[in-house]
């Protein structure tokens, strides 16, 4: 019966539950199944691949880890949840595919003042770019545990292990990133930076 | 410490990461230095612009490549794309059953798993009064799975009888012959499966087939919530 008391309610479709029966159809060869998982995923993978690795790259590697997801998924033993998994996959690959081209080491020790984050419009918070710009202009190392840390909720000790760095290299590199960035947003904190 | 030593542990600060004695010091700094609040202030909505970040789908759709690369035709993508959007009403009756149903297929699609990775030489040469072990405790699953599927679907569709009104005819009998055609479709995979319960394609059948009811059942109850 219903409870006249609760009214309809709107709801997303809880995509861990949806995703169980997915991974198993998946699992069992179900190519419909993994499109499904593939769509309900895509724009995460996509997104983090874009922000990591720049928009050039973003494609080919979002398809690389879907690929690289169907040839694991027998390996996925349901122990995280499937968007985790995937998740962690796809930021071993971007980072062994960064590190591999040899981008990391060249520009992780970057100084500040390579890369000038000023907005190049007059210093009015309407007129500044993107965010998402700002953070794709971040040296490459200070780029990523930003990244890693404030937009997808990694903790220090999980990037530093995924890097390869010391989790006091991880937090400095955070902190780096979110200065450079405040100076972005916030046109009066670079300017009393210089003062 | 110096102003910029301080400046350096405000995000160490400001997530939470460190000892108390260290806190305090900054605590008793920050009473004293505007500079720094107003740098603890801005590094705390640069965190929150970075939470509030939106996913982008591709600007191009990139499973036709996929599917090229892992062997599956890519003519799924056109089907998928007209499915409904991931939005549903339900009423709280409605939402439990759902995940309930939701839970029976998943649990489905594990049997389906285990099913196929079963050695089924094993199985068969074993005598049909004493299956193995393994079998009859994934036999024993299946029973829990096909219970709570049963009970779930029941109270979907009683919801469904409750709102059957505010559908139009044509509606009622397009859904009433679909909801048939599935059950024909689940006895047959049902009593397939009696015959030979290990068939890893029966089992991937039956659970695409629960599914199947699943959205069917969940769009008329949409349907109909929304026509109230």
């Amino acid at each position: 019966m219903h409870e006249p008391s609760v009214g309809a309610l709107t709801v997303n479709r809880t995509p861990a539950v949806d995703d169980a029966a997915d991974v198993a159809l998946a699992q069992s060869g179900d190519g419909h199944a993994f499109e499904r998982l593939y769509r309900g995923h895509v724009a995460r993978v996509h997104s983090l691949a874009r922000r990591m690795a720049g928009p050039d790259e973003a494609d080919e590697l979002t398809q690389d880890t879907f690929v690289r997801v169907w040839e694991k998924l027998g390996t996925f033993r349901g122990e995280a949840a499937f968007g985790t998994w995937l998740h962690r996959l796809a930021v071993n690959l971007i980072l062994s595919r960064r590190s591999r081209m040899g981008r990391d080491r060249q520009r992780f020790d970057d100084a500040d003042g390579a890369l000038d984050l000023r907005p190049t419009a007059p210093a009015r918070p309407e007129l500044a770019i993107d965010f998402e710009t700002a953070i794709a202009r971040l040296p490459e190392g200070a780029k990523h545990v930003f990244v890693l840390h404030d937009v997808e909720g990694y903790r220090h000790d999980e990037i530093a292990g995924q890097m390869g760095i010391a989790v006091g290299t991880s937090k400095a590199q955070l902190h780096r990133a979110r200065m450079l960035l405040r100076g972005h947003l916030e046109p009066k904190a670079k300017e009393r930076g210089r003062r | 410490m110096t102003p910029d030593q301080w400046t350096a542990r405000l995000s160490e600060y400001l997530d939470g990461e460190l000892d108390g004695a260290e806190r305090q010091a900054l605590d008793a700094h920050l009473d004293k230095c505007a500079d720094c609040r107003d740098t603890l202030a801005e590094l705390k909505r640069v965190t929150l612009r970075a939470t509030a970040l939106s996913d982008r789908e591709p600007a191009a759709d990139l499973w036709p490549g996929i599917a090229a690369r892992i062997g599956l035709p890519a003519a799924t993508a056109a089907r998928v794309s007209r499915l409904a959007p991931r939005r549903w009403s339900f009423t709280l009756p409605q939402l439990a059953a759902a995940a309930l149903l939701l839970a029976a297929v998943g649990a489905g699609g594990f049997w389906a798993l285990q099913q196929s990775l079963t050695p089924t030489p094993v199985a068969r040469t074993q005598p049909e009064t004493a299956p193995p072990e393994g079998l009859a405790r994934l036999a024993s699953r299946r029973d829990e799975v096909d219970d709570v599927y049963d009970r779930a679907v029941a109270d979907l569709e009683r919801v469904l009888a409750e709102n059957r009104s505010r559908l139009d005819t044509a509606t009622v009998r397009v859904l009433e012959e679909s909801l048939r055609t599935i059950d024909r479709a689940l006895a047959r995979a049902r009593t397939a499966l009696a015959q030979d319960p290990s068939d890893s394609y029966l089992n991937a059948h039956l659970a695409e087939t629960m599914r199947r009811k699943l959205d069917l059942l969940r769009r008329a109850a949409a349907l109909a919530t929304a026509s109230s």
